[in-house]
């Protein structure tokens, strides 16, 4: 990248021991080195590839233990690039707190590269995926197949060539995942698309000895609408609205990571007011994630009663979120550089409220469940998933932290000045069901310390940054003078302008890191924009921990994984 | 930086029957307040409705000119900022030197509609703004993609108010909507507070 | 060949050049209001101050030339100071007006306080001086608020029409452009007006709040209008053209075009184009595929040797014409296109500016290609002498001319590729629907013998297909073949089978074409 020249004086990733490592092991294999708004990128030859991705894992040095993100990304006829194709693998070290990009160029007619499936568990829808959406193979790869779009679709939708008013009806849906093995009496049951106990349309088929579970498979794509692609399509803020819709029960957060992650771009700082705003109501919407995520989990289980009392609480942050932006779900208040409007004067009294109402259900819900036995029973050592197996599946968030891994984006990369505010991580210890549900109820009283804390430093000042290249200018200097005028119209038809780069932007959302990878060409609209959904990597793990369980319990782990289709599916 | 104080949850019960009847209590309490004190979160709609916050994005409403005729010069900044594609509008030729531009078609097809309040956010002229009607019907699709004349219609705007507008709040420059003192000076609109 | 340093780049430019057409050929962006690359240099809006090392003051960089080992710099915190001031300055008076204002989206203004003003205003509206707005000059709409005085307008009337209508009125704060007595503007260029007024105050009357410019996507197009062949960009919207613009081709038309082109995109999306196949029946027409009109007509084709007549038109694309002619020669017909005018005045002008008499694209790559066989007459005597049994028409000017009626109504079957519905079309038994010049790839030869590329910009109506295709269609089902499936090939064909296109492809033409050498005496007539 032009760009990163100029802002790295000495050579790019000089004192990293990333690069020095993967220097020594894959000589002239390493292809490219670039650093540009603290982003390590090494590029590696496609024979490097899985030495690179190995190296990354297993060298005590680096310790990229857990797996972030994997995707393609398609250059047509763009200059600078020899190849059409490139895959990038996301990856972080826990222990060593350092997140790296690797990179390899994939030529247009023969786009394979061998499987990372081997060293990243994660790796593996990741990859359905890329082919999926790029039609790049993955040699060894044991299950290359449709994974988004269904099995009759043509063509790979993400290629920058696709004609997108194609549509490719599915005549004749899969109706068998599995097959029962010849001569057993094992039965196959379907749970979902349709069914209550999934929630939201994804679908999971199952082989069951009696009610054993002897193997499961999984199928997503329901509510598939190629966010990504629609986002090639939109101007920097006209993705905004788009981002309500992937973890719909917490909208907040995701507009808040994509501000973010553009503002990182651009490099334009939110106003600290909007930060702290920012904070509370995305610590509000992780509040409502888990009230939703435990609410839900619990009626699978035939507890109705703290679904509806933790519901009363919900209506509280959303009437707080209406007040401030005039939406309840799909809010669309952050602005790329601050927020959409300055909250309204009684913002303190509602949250004070709010924080009451969540205080109150929050108390309900632990005396209905914490420590009674019939449900601890119900949840204790199913859904087991140890330490290192989340951290290779590319879990984060709550679930990770249950087995056990203190990762919290909010600590060890603070963003939106969460240094300020003191929380603790609380953690799990055996990393099953309870845990995850311990995890969360304790976050949730750790949001509330936050927002109080937050509410009480809560700064004056702007909402948004007075970047004029950036925020639309304030509408009483629009109606009156030609200079405001023309900032306005520019921003409206041309939209931001970032420079030409890419970044990975990434926030403790409510299911775990959420990631924005965005690669701009220094136009209106961005080159590729790639989500990392923390449930699309926790959803692929389902089917292997159900396995050799029993079918009741399948239900009772979907629900504290928090799988939400939105976000799944993109 | 504060320091990361990392803690491990607590997995103990309570032995015995003691924690079921804590959850009957609190059941038989959540029954009380909902049945006898009347604190139901749930309300009785159609005949019982919400009031939604001053700042609430529902169905656009065009302003007027003193005249009546549309504040909206036909500039298109709503259609271009609008991430659905859902506005439509044609623009014909106004007598007036200083106008010169107004819409002959203003059209939202509100099924596509997300109610981003983009359009708010782009107007240049306080032309569009949203109300706080949420609960429209209609049989066909074709009713629902709402025109200029029933964006400039007043009578349901009176009943549920104006919404989502251009803000008050911008401490960079508040700014004095003339549109919104013409509805409560002609029809007697005033603009709800802001919350609750 | 002065050596100089702009912006730390070492740079040679040949003498003369100055310091703007240095800047911006080497991708340094310098903002400009009056400086435009056909017309002469003003240096009146002062918009290009450049510090150059050695010299006190800033310079303006589109009236300084380049001299030996001179320093510029276009970007340092001095030049940009004064430029943002100069914007500043040419806002004072400027209108709140970008709503209604056709320019926003190509105004100078606009682009220019985003990459160089960034400022606050300091006048409030009261303060600002009146001019007059709305004034209907024709084709033309004047708001003379809008103007930035900077004389494009009056240098383009000067110059390039010598018409000189336009003139500056008054003086000081009040200074502004008009016509005498508000008289319209009555030349055939004044569609160039609008495109030199770098801000609003002259735009086009035709386009005039039809469309906002940035839902507008563009592709590189040549004008059909007449044998000049100015380049030109197609406008469109979801497959509607909006309007037409001219692109820079110094060699051609610099970066003008006359309005009787500028108006041919009106010809595009109508309700009169014939958007399907049909064939004429004992009861009336009946609409089939192109496939079964296709079969019909090569019915008629297959084995009739020369008493087969196919007439071309030269406002075909010259991939339309070859395949038309490898047709003819395939079934054995007689071939011609010269209906109408036989005078063939391609290189004549009609005025001084860039309008030709010959007002058809391609005559040139019509005669380059071997059309001009049998004679148009002789087809028409044998038509009247019964002699023809099927006759192809690329296009319906034959059937025009009521001379030929008679003749042609001797004629058993008569197919026609037409574009739009006419009277003319009763009289023929197949009609295939063509696609226009502007929903097709291909290339036209102009009067010059350059030959220029035209691209799809909009999809064709219904079944409409481009000409090459049709003929390919024939050709298929009279027992020959034209091996291409794409204009891009069909012209690789036809490089290898005319002299002259040998060495040509698509890349090669580029966006500003390829000429080919004229005879002496032809270049005589052509030279400007």
């Amino acid at each position: 990248m032009a760009s990163a020249v100029e802002t790295a004086p000495t050579p790019a990733g000089a004192s990293s021991p990333t690069l020095r490592v993967l220097r020594d092991k894959l000589g002239d294999g390493l292809t490219g080195v670039d650093e540009w708004r603290g982003d390590l990128a090494i590029s590696v030859s496609r024979r490097a590839w899985l030495e690179a991705a190995r190296t990354l894992r297993e060298h005590p040095e680096l310790d990229y233990k857990l797996f972030l993100d994997l995707c393609g990304v398609d250059w047509l006829d763009k200059d600078g690039h020899d190849e059409r194709f490139e895959v990038v693998l996301h990856a972080y070290s826990v222990s060593h707190k350092h997140h790296v990009r690797l990179k390899v160029a994939l030529p247009e007619n023969d786009p394979r590269l061998d499987t990372l499936s081997g060293v990243y568990k994660g790796a593996n829808w990741f990859e359905r995926e890329a082919w999926d959406l790029y039609g790049i193979t993955f040699m060894g790869h044991p299950n290359l197949s449709r994974i988004l779009t269904h099995e009759e679709f043509v063509g790979h939708p993400m290629r920058k060539d696709y004609e997108t008013p194609k549509r490719h009806l599915l005549k004749e849906a899969k109706q068998w995942l599995l097959k029962v093995p010849e001569g057993s009496e094992h039965m196959i049951v379907n749970i979902g698309p349709s069914h209550p106990a999934m929630h939201g349309a994804f679908r999971v088929q199952v082989l069951l000895d009696g009610e054993t579970i002897q193997d499961a498979e999984a199928e997503i794509g329901y509510m598939h609408r190629n966010f990504e692609k629609m986002a090639e399509e939109r101007s920097y803020w006209q993705i905004i609205p788009y981002t309500d819709r992937l973890n719909y029960c917490s909208s907040f957060m995701n507009g808040h990571g994509y501000a973010l992650a553009v503002e990182k771009l651009l490099g334009v700082p939110a106003p600290p007011r909007a930060e702290a705003i920012r904070v509370i109501l995305s610590e509000f919407s992780r509040i409502m994630d888990h009230f939703i995520c435990i609410g839900a989990n619990v009626v699978d289980l035939g507890a109705i009663t703290p679904f509806f009392v933790v519901f009363r609480a919900r209506e509280a942050i959303y009437d707080l979120l209406e007040a401030c932006c005039g939406a309840r779900l799909t809010v669309s208040y952050v602005r790329i550089g601050g927020l959409a409007q300055d909250v309204p004067d009684n913002f303190d009294a509602l949250c004070k409220a709010a924080v009451v109402s969540v205080r109150d259900v929050t108390d309900q819900m632990e005396r209905l469940l914490t420590r009674n036995p019939i449900f601890a029973n119900r949840f204790r050592e199913i859904g087991v998933m140890g330490a290192e197996d989340a951290l290779s599946w590319g879990w984060a968030g709550p679930c990770l932290r249950g087995s056990g891994v203190a990762y919290d984006v909010r600590k060890d990369h603070p963003y939106s000045g969460y240094e300020q505010y003191d929380f603790d991580v609380p953690v799990g210890t055996v990393g099953d069901c309870y845990d995850r549900y311990l995890v969360r109820v304790a976050e949730i009283h750790q949001s509330l310390r936050i927002i109080e804390q937050a509410l009480t430093k809560l700064p004056k000042g702007p909402v948004i940054t007075d970047d004029k290249k950036v925020a639309l200018p304030p509408k009483s200097e629009v109606y009156s003078n030609i200079e405001a005028l023309m900032n306005h119209f520019k921003l409206v038809y041309e939209g931001i302008l970032p420079p030409s780069g890419e970044v990975y932007g990434y926030t403790e959302a409510a299911n775990g890191e959420l990631g924005y990878y965005i690669v701009s060409d220094g136009r209106k609209f961005p080159w590729r924009m790639k989500v990392r959904p923390p449930c699309f990597a926790i959803y692929a793990a389902f089917s292997e921990m159900i396995k050799g369980g029993m079918l009741a319990d399948a239900v009772a782990i979907i629900g504290g994984l928090n799988v939400i289709a939105g976000e799944l599916d993109r | 930086m504060a320091s990361v104080r990392v803690v491990t949850v607590d997995r103990n019960t309570y032995p015995g029957i003691y924690p079921i009847l804590i959850g009957l209590k609190i059941t038989l309490m959540n029954m009380i307040r909902t049945v006898f004190l009347r604190q139901a979160a749930t309300i009785q709609f159609p005949e019982q409705k919400r009031v939604s916050s001053g700042r609430y994005r529902g169905i656009h409403l065009l302003t007027a000119r003193e005249d009546g005729t549309p504040k909206c010069v036909a500039c298109y900044m709503c259609a271009t900022a609008c991430p659905a594609e859902c506005i439509y509008i044609e623009s014909g030729e106004r007598p007036e030197e200083s106008i010169e531009k107004y819409p002959t078609r203003f059209e939202i097809d509100l099924l596509r509609c997300v109610y981003c309040g983009f359009c708010v956010d782009a107007c240049p002229e306080e032309a569009i703004m949203m109300s706080r009607e949420n609960d429209l019907v209609g049989t066909t699709r074709a009713e629902l993609i709402i025109d200029r004349d029933r964006l400039m219609e007043r009578g349901k705007l009176a009943e549920y108010g104006p919404g989502y507008r251009p803000s008050d709040h911008d401490v960079r420059r508040p700014v004095r909507i003339a549109a919104l003192e013409r509805l409560k000076k002609e029809h007697g609109i005033v603009p709800g507070m802001p919350g609750r | 060949m002065p050596t100089f340093t702009i912006d730390g780049k070492q740079l040679e430019v040949p003498t003369g050049t100055t310091v703007i057409q240095a800047a911006l050929a080497a991708g340094i962006y310098v903002p400009y209001f009056c400086w435009h690359p056909d017309l002469p240099v003003d240096g009146n809006c002062r918009m290009c101050l450049v510090e150059i090392e050695r010299m006190p003051k800033l310079q303006i960089a589109c009236n300084t030339q380049v001299t030996d080992g001179m320093v510029v710099r276009t970007n340092s915190e001095k030049a940009a100071q004064a430029r943002r001031s100069t914007l500043e300055f040419l806002l004072v008076n400027h209108p709140i007006d970008c709503p209604v204002c056709d320019q926003a989206g190509e105004c100078y203004l606009q682009d220019q306080y985003m990459k160089v003003g960034l400022h606050d205003s300091k006048i409030e509206i009261e303060e600002k001086v009146k001019k007059r707005k709305v004034v209907d000059l024709g084709p033309i709409m004047l708001d003379a608020e809008r103007c930035v005085l900077c004389s494009r307008c009056l240098r383009y009337e000067s110059t390039v029409t010598g018409t000189n209508s336009l003139q500056f009125v008054n003086r000081g704060n009040v200074t502004q452009i008009a016509t005498f007595e508000n008289r319209p503007i009555e030349h055939e260029y004044a569609g160039n007006l609008a495109d030199v007024c770098p801000v609003g105050a002259l735009l086009s009357s035709d386009f005039r709040f039809k469309m906002r410019v940035w839902f507008l996507k563009e592709s590189e197009s040549v004008c059909p209008g007449c044998s000049t062949g100015c380049n030109i960009y197609v406008d469109q919207r979801d497959d509607v053209p909006e309007r037409l613009r001219p692109r820079r081709n110094v060699e051609v038309n610099k970066s003008w075009m006359c309005d009787p082109g500028r108006a041919l995109y009106k010809e595009i999306a109508v309700t009169s184009r014939v958007s399907g196949a049909r064939l004429k029946q004992a009861k009336g027409w009946k609409g089939t595929s192109v496939a079964a009109a296709l079969d019909e007509i090569g019915s008629w084709l297959k084995g009739s040797g020369n008493s087969v007549a196919f007439v071309a038109s030269p406002q075909a694309t010259n991939e339309d014409l070859f395949a038309f002619s490898v047709l003819a020669r395939s079934v054995g017909g007689l071939l011609d296109f010269r209906v109408g005018d036989p005078q063939l005045r391609v290189r004549e002008r009609l005025d001084q500016v860039l309008q030709r008499a010959d007002r058809n694209p391609n005559t040139q790559g019509a005669l380059d290609l071997g059309l001009a066989r049998d004679g148009v007459d002789q087809i028409v005597k044998r038509c009247a002498a019964g002699q023809i049994k099927a006759l192809v028409l690329l296009g319906p000017e034959l059937l025009r001319n009521p001379a030929n009626l008679d003749a042609l109504a001797k004629v058993p079957f008569i197919a026609v590729m037409a574009t739009h519905e006419g009277p003319e079309l009763d009289r023929v038994h197949a009609i295939l629907p063509l696609a226009m010049w502007a929903e097709v790839e291909g290339t036209f030869t102009n009067y010059q013998r350059r030959v220029q590329r035209l691209r799809k910009a909009v999809a064709a109506p219904g079944d409409a297909r481009p000409g090459w295709e049709l003929a390919a269609g024939l050709l298929q089902r009279s027992g020959g073949t034209l091996a291409a499936t794409s204009a891009r090939e069909v012209f690789a064909r036809l490089a290898q089978a005319v002299p002259d296109y040998t060495a040509l492809d698509y890349k090669l033409i580029g966006s500003t074409g390829r000429a080919l050498r004229l005879p002496d005496a032809a270049a005589a007539e052509a030279r400007v």
